[in-house]
Order: structure tokens, then C-alpha cells, then sequence
């Protein structure tokens, strides 16, 4: 059974280094502000790590095909090569986590490290794993309906 | 092109309104290998002696150091350099939070401020651009206030506001500058140094990034830091917050109470970490990239003393407004914390003037006409939580508690100084210096700041336990072979506790992960490892070491300048004194001269006066500190 990332932010602490590994591992510096992985911290108490579903709506509506499924681990990546940075990508993503690098001015997406995603990997509390299809989906569920019931523990 | 450095140095003059960016070098850099270190050169090049702190001459340094801002586990840093107005001497405020990081992808390493602004303003740092705005507005509004209108006026979520509030606008002499809304630079009145600046605050942020020499050594220097931290002998930290230390130090009799009259408090329990996550605790808060996640977030959701969400209270806040005014109203001493953030002051150097008011009171020497009719007592928090309100805004009695405990007793006489508790005018933080007469309280008599546990801090962790924290391939002596007098060992280890220590102070590392051992904690070679894949240079855990060695003594000769010798590296007379009750009743120090002596001629200083010899500044590059 394949895995997904799943989040839970009641064990977040805000302390960024998923962004940083994010962009260590992907682009060799240290820049949150480079990561597809964003924890948005605020006041009061507010910490939560938003990341891909990988739900691939951008899939369809990239005019050049630069948005494809890896067949591995089901991942939405990007093919830098057919990419021009239009942003058509950014603009449908429902939860804001594609972004246009404006270094390499190409969208800029997790793809899941190949199946071993740094964030999951270093998270020091286990707020980001990767994890169990059954399992990651379960928890979601759980996640989504406590959300709704604006009840989620924190 | 600069790695693990952003390589530049923003000056701003508040006077004349310009701003500069300068360039660092890199070889002068790397002698200093940045934040504290490097902060103290500039003051001490750039400040000439005898400045007031409070003074448009009077300069300040924001120090980040190499690892801030980087996935070093330490690297939430950033340190405030200054001269204290509360002291006199060199002090660094070291903060954790976002400020140090975001200034850094700011794109800029040191800000150096200077001069004064005719009228309020707060600085604007973003992506290389510095803006120097009004800040009328804001004048008289707490920090809370503050950063949320600051949020709002710039409209980003994400910018770092570090601010005074009115303890800082209204010259109390310990006023903090707070980050982040609950983070604070707290010791030595750099708040009131703002103040006098017309500074309400400085706003970061930035989206550049921190290049990296080597990624791939990095990655893996960084990964063996997180492995070696999971064997950690300070796991309980995380756990509890640094406030489980209540019920720790209180077992062990060294938990301060009633202005260090005795050290140990009865009613702990009520105070204690387990009690405050039980019933208060929201959720456990990170610094930026700290995997440790010490910080407690906490709230008292009703009754009398009822306070918004909001960070701490940490242990020695607890100590402070708790056990050392006696008391054991867990909710009241939230609520003092939570006023200390807001109004912008220090809750160590808060707690101990009301303490030592309160004991001036039980003795007499300060009367009901002096309090407004206001009895201190002992134990009282409502009285201790009003007195924090009195003393942010410096009415009535707040007027004198906001000087300090060494000002206090000077215009309470003679009787009032034998219960002063202060070190060079800082007062003593919530640490026992008197049980086994330990190397803390060596490190009270001569850190440049005055009664210091942080700066370096890694005294109380040696009394302990004697952990080596990778100094033994430096030659840490255990027990010394040469020397017999426990005294003389304790003075000569504090040599390496102190350098090992300043390590963390000039790579604006939290001093936090460096206790331990190979394996169990960041030593200097795992810095060193780290430092290097992130430069590109090869520094080596000796180069560190050296580099520690001139920065604390650069700082040494920084007080110097200001006067300050041998004579001043004593203690308050209540530590000869015994503790009277509790599992360390008896101890108190009676070996500090001996101690002394030792740690002078293990640092090369003479002995006379406890100062650097010319030799010794010669040998680290320091001519230009040679008096």
C-alpha cells in the first residue's frame, strides 16, 4: 500500500525547520520563503504546516503539460523543462501551496523527495508524516471533521 | 558571495535619519566568528569609555551570529549589545523567537544603532531596505498592541516586531525589548535604552535565503545533531518547559525564595512545571528552527488574575514573581508574566526588587507612607502583580522599585544593603550560588554583565553533573592533577566552562543543546562541523575555542574601560551567610577569593586586578584593548 503526508497540527510547535529542510534539500540553501511546505504561525497559538494533497487539479489546467503524476508515489511534480512559469498552477490551487520560484521562475511544487519527503523525515514531533494510505486517510477524516466542528484540540 | 553569513552591516543613525549598508570582512569576521563576539569588537572600537547608556553617544548592537536562522537545532538567536543603564557594564540580552532569523533573511548579520530620534519612531527592515517611520501612533501602547497595529499598518502576517512597551518608554532601568510578543531581551535595560532613543521598535523581514557552502556535509552535520540530541541529558526540559526545574531545584534546596533568604519554598508544588502544564499549559512553542520546543503557551482562562494566551511564564519568571516574593498563587504569577511581556520588562530583575521590598518592609526600613498605605507583604500576590503595573509606569512606590535592588538600597542605607542581592547592580537570577560553594558562584562574581546564569551558561550544568561538553580533548581537568584545593579546581574549570560556554555566544547559537558529551550534545567539534559545511571555511573546534577566548576577554576589557576590576567581582553579603532550612541548610561561599585567584591565572589575567595582561591580549590580536 503507497503512502501519503499527512499533518496533524495539534503536535506542531511552529518551529519551522520543515520549511528549512524543504529548501536544503531542494535547492541547497536555508530560505523558508523557498519551501513547499508552509507553516503558517500565528497569534494566539496558531501553528500549522499546510502541504500538497496532491488532489491534481493543477494537472489539468497547466496549458503545457508540465504537471504530471509520478507513477512511483503518486506525487503532482513538475517538469521543469516544459514549464514557463505562467502560474496558471497557482491560481487554481485551493490551498495556496504552489508557488512561482523566482529564481528558476518556474511553479515550484512538493513532489514528495522521491518518496522520502524531508519534512516527514526531521519533523521533531511528528506533526508532518508520511505515512499508510489507510492509516494518513483515517486521520484526515478525523482532522477535517473536527475542523469543521472548529474543535480541533490545541 | 557569502555563505552561512548575509555579509552585511546596517547602520542606522536615528539622529540624522541615514542609513548605510557596509560590507563585512570576511578575515575580521571569522577572528571574531560573529554575534556577541563580534558585537564587542564594534562597542569597544566604536564606543569610547565613559558613555552613558541613556545618551544619544550610546551605541547598540543586534547580533546575529553564523547558525542563526540555519537548521543548526540552537539557531533561534539573535543578542542585544549595549551598555546596561541598570549596571554600567557590557551586557548582551540574547532573545529567541523569529527576530534573529528574519533579520538575517533580511539580508543583514549586525544592525548598529545610533543617536536619537527628535520624535518616536520604529524601524522598518525588509529584504536589504531600511526604513526609518513614525512611530507617534504607537507611543504608550503595550507590545501586545504594538506588533498587532504593526501587523496591520504593514499588512504582513509575517514580519518580526521587537518593541518596547512602557516600561521601556518610562526609563525603568531593567525595561526588556520583547520579540515576537512573548520573547524577551530581558537583562540590562535595553528597553530603556530604546526608550531614550525615542525607539518604539524595529519590524524585520525577508525572504533571501542562507546560502550554504557545502549542502550536502551540512545536511548530514545537521543530521547527526539531531541524532546525537536524542540522547540529551536535559530531555525533561522539552517535556515540562524550563519550569519543571521548580520541583527539581526545590527537592535539592536550591530553589530561591524570599529574596534569597532561604532556598527552599514549601508551598512548590503550587508553582510547579507539572502543576502548569496540567492547568494552564495551550501548547508547547518553538523558537525558529528550534527542534526543542521549551516554551510553554499558556493562558488563566477566569477568575481575578485573567490574561490572554500568551508565552511562559519560564522557570525563572516562576522563581521570581513566585518563590522569591513567597508566592504560591500559580494564576497571579501567569498574570505578572503576562503584564512583564506587555509592558516590556525584565520578570528576573521585577521579581527580585519586589522581594527585596518586601523584605525592607518586614524590616522596617520601608514604611506604609513610603507604600501608599500598601503593606508588603510577604507572600501577598495581589500586592506583587499591582507592583509590577506601579513599576512599568514608575508610580508611587514603582518609581523606586524601577531603579533597581543596588539603587534601592543605596537610598535605603546601610541596613537595607545586607539584604541587596545584585552583582555589579544585576540582580541575582534564580539560581542557589551557595550550596558545595559551586563555580556559580564564580561565574556570578565575574560575568561582564554582572549576576549572570545565561551568558556563558554552562556553570550550573558543570555543578551538576561535571559533564565535559567536548572539552576534554581541550584538557578538561577533573579533578586538576596539579592542584589539591577544591577551590583552585573550581576556578581553573570555570576557565573551560566559561569558553566552552562563550562558544554558543558567538555563533548566536541557544546555549541550551551545548551541555552533554560527545553524542548526547552539540560540542564545539559538532559546531565546528557544522560552522565549516555552512562556510565553506575549516574552522576547527580549536579555532572556536580561540575565538571564544577574545570575545570574553574583549568583554572583560569592555568593563575595564568602565572601571570595573577585581574589586567588583564579589558577592552579595547574604551568600555568606548559610541557607537557614531545607536539604542544603549550611552552605554558603566562603572560598571565592581562593576561586578567584585560580581562574585569573588560568585565563592569563593578572591578579591584582583581575584584568587581562598585555601578553594574554597580544597572543589573541587584541593590541588595540591593551590599556
Amino acid at each position: 500500500m503507497s503512502k501519503v503526508l499527512i499533518v496533524d497540527p495539534t503536535l506542531c510547535t511552529g518551529c519551522h525547520r520543515c520549511e528549512m529542510w524543504c529548501s536544503l534539500t531542494k535547492y541547497g540553501e536555508i530560505n523558508p520563503s523557498r519551501s513547499n511546505v508552509y507553516v503558517i504561525r500565528r497569534e494566539p497559538g496558531v501553528d500549522v504546516p499546510v502541504i500538497c494533497i496532491h488532489c491534481g487539479l493543477c494537472i489539468d489546467v497547466c496549458p503545457l503539460g508540465a504537471l504530471k503524476r509520478d507513477r512511483t508515489t503518486d506525487a503532482v511534480v513538475v517538469d521543469s523543462d516544459l514549464c514557463s512559469g505562467c502560474g496558471a498552477c497557482v491560481k487554481v490551487c485551493p490551498y495556496g501551496v504552489l508557488r512561482i520560484d523566482e529564481e528558476m521562475d518556474i511553479a515550484a511544487k512538493c513532489d514528495l523527495c522521491s518518496g522520502s519527503p524531508a519534512c516527514a523525515d526531521h519533523c521533531p514531533h511528528g506533526a508532518i508524516r508520511y505515512e499508510d494510505v489507510r492509516k494518513a486517510a483515517a486521520k484526515r477524516r478525523e482532522l477535517w471533521a473536527m475542523a469543521q466542528a472548529g474543535k480541533i484540540r490545541s | 558571495m557569502w555563505y552561512g553569513f548575509a555579509g552585511k552591516l546596517l547602520r542606522i543613525n536615528l539622529t540624522s535619519g541615514e542609513t548605510k549598508v557596509e560590507e563585512l570582512d570576511k578575515s575580521e569576521l571569522r577572528k571574531y566568528m560573529g554575534c556577541t563576539g563580534y558585537a564587542a569588537k564594534l562597542l569597544y572600537q566604536e564606543m569610547p569609555g565613559g558613555v552613558d547608556p541613556l545618551a544619544p553617544e550610546a551605541k547598540v548592537v543586534l547580533a546575529t551570529g553564523v547558525v542563526t536562522g540555519t537548521l543548526c537545532p540552537s539557531g533561534g538567536s539573535y543578542e542585544v549589545c549595549f551598555r546596561s543603564p541598570l549596571t554600567g557594564t557590557w551586557n548582551q540580552a540574547r532573545s529567541g523567537g523569529a527576530f534573529g532569523p528574519k533579520l538575517k533573511y533580511a539580508g543583514f548579520d549586525f544592525v548598529v544603532i545610533e543617536g536619537k530620534a527628535a520624535d518616536p519612531v520604529y524601524v522598518y527592515i525588509h529584504d536589504g531596505q531600511v526604513e526609518i517611520k513614525p512611530a507617534k501612533h504607537l507611543w504608550g501602547l503595550n507590545v501586545e498592541e504594538t506588533t498587532d497595529t504593526l501587523i496591520r499598518e504593514l499588512d504582513d502576517p509575517e514580519i518580526s516586531v521587537a518593541a518596547i512597551g512602557q516600561a521601556g518608554e518610562n526609563g525603568v532601568l531593567y525595561a526588556a525589548l520583547i520579540n515576537d510578543r512573548g520573547r524577551a531581551a530581558g537583562r540590562g535595560g535595553i528597553g530603556a535604552v530604546f526608550g531614550s532613543k525615542n525607539l518604539k521598535a524595529i519590524v524585520v523581514n525577508g525572504h533571501g535565503g542562507i546560502k550554504v557552502a557545502q549542502a550536502k556535509k551540512f545536511a548530514e552535520a545537521i543530521e547527526k545533531a539531531e541524532q546525537w540530541l536524542n540522547n540529551y541529558p536535559f530531555g525533561s526540559i522539552p517535556a515540562l518547559g524550563t519550569v519543571g526545574l521548580v520541583s527539581v531545584n526545590n527537592s535539592l534546596g536550591i530553589l530561591p525564595t524570599k529574596n534569597f533568604q532561604t532556598a527552599y519554598f514549601e508551598k512548590a508544588d503550587q508553582i510547579s512545571g507539572e502543576t502548569l502544564n496540567r492547568k494552564y499549559q495551550i501548547k508547547r512553542r518553538a523558537c525558529y528552527g528550534c527542534s526543542f520546543a521549551c516554551g510553554r503557551y499558556t493562558s488563566v482562562p477566569t477568575g481575578k488574575f485573567v490574561t490572554p494566551p500568551m508565552e511562559g511564564p519560564e522557570y525563572e519568571t516562576v522563581d521570581m514573581l513566585g518563590a522569591i516574593c513567597g508566592v504560591d498563587d500559580l494564576e497571579a504569577i501567569i498574570k505578572g508574566n503576562y503584564l512583564c511581556n506587555v509592558y516590556g520588562l525584565d520578570t528576573i530583575s521585577t521579581g527580585m526588587s519586589i522581594a527585596f521590598a518586601m523584605e525592607c518592609y518586614e524590616k522596617g526600613l520601608l514604611t506604609d507612607k513610603e507604600t501608599e498605605g500598601m503593606p508588603l507583604r510577604w507572600g501577598d500576590a495581589e500586592v506583587m502583580v499591582k507592583l509590577v503595573e506601579k513599576i512599568a509606569h514608575q508610580k508611587g512606590i514603582g518609581a523606586l522599585l524601577a531603579q533597581g535592588v543596588k539603587r534601592m538600597a543605596e537610598q535605603l542605607g546601610p541596613a537595607a544593603e545586607e539584604a541587596a542581592v545584585h552583582v555589579k547592580g544585576l540582580e541575582l537570577p534564580a539560581h542557589e550560588p551557595r550550596s558545595e560553594s559551586k563555580v556559580l558562584a564564580l561565574q556570578y562574581a565575574v560575568s561582564p554583565r554582572g549576576a549572570c546564569h545565561m551568558h556563558p551558561n554552562w556553570a550550573s550544568t558543570w555543578d551538576f553533573g561535571q559533564l565535559d561538553c567536548g572539552m576534554k580533548e581541550f584538557g578538561l581537568p577533573w579533578p586538576p592533577a596539579e592542584i589539591q584545593d577544591e577551590s583552585s579546581q573550581k576556578g581553573v574549570v570555570y576557565r573551560y566552562v566559561a569558553l566552552q560556554g562563550e562558544i554558543s555566544e558567538i555563533l548566536g547559537a541557544c546555549i541550551f543543546y551545548s551541555w552533554g558529551g560527545e553524542g548526547s550534545c552539540i560540542t564545539p567539534q559538532l559546531y565546528a562541523e557544522i560552522v565549516s559545511a555552512l562556510t565553506g571555511w575549516d574552522v576547527t573546534a580549536a579555532e572556536l575555542l580561540t575565538a571564544a577566548e577574545r570575545s570574553w576577554n574583549l568583554k572583560r576589557c569592555f568593563n575595564a574601560r568602565e572601571g570595573f576590576t577585581r574589586k567588583d567581582d564579589k558577592l552579595p553579603r547574604r551568600f555568606s551567610q548559610a541557607i537557614p532550612n531545607g536539604p542544603s541548610a549550611g552552605a554558603k561561599v566562603e572560598n571565592l577569593d581562593t576561586m578567584l585567584d585560580a581562574y585569573y591565572e588560568a585565563m592569563g589575567w593578572d591578579k591584582q586586578t583581575g584584568l587581562p595582561r598585555p601578553e594574554k591580549l597580544r597572543e589573541l590580536g587584541l593590541e588595540f584593548a591593551i590599556n
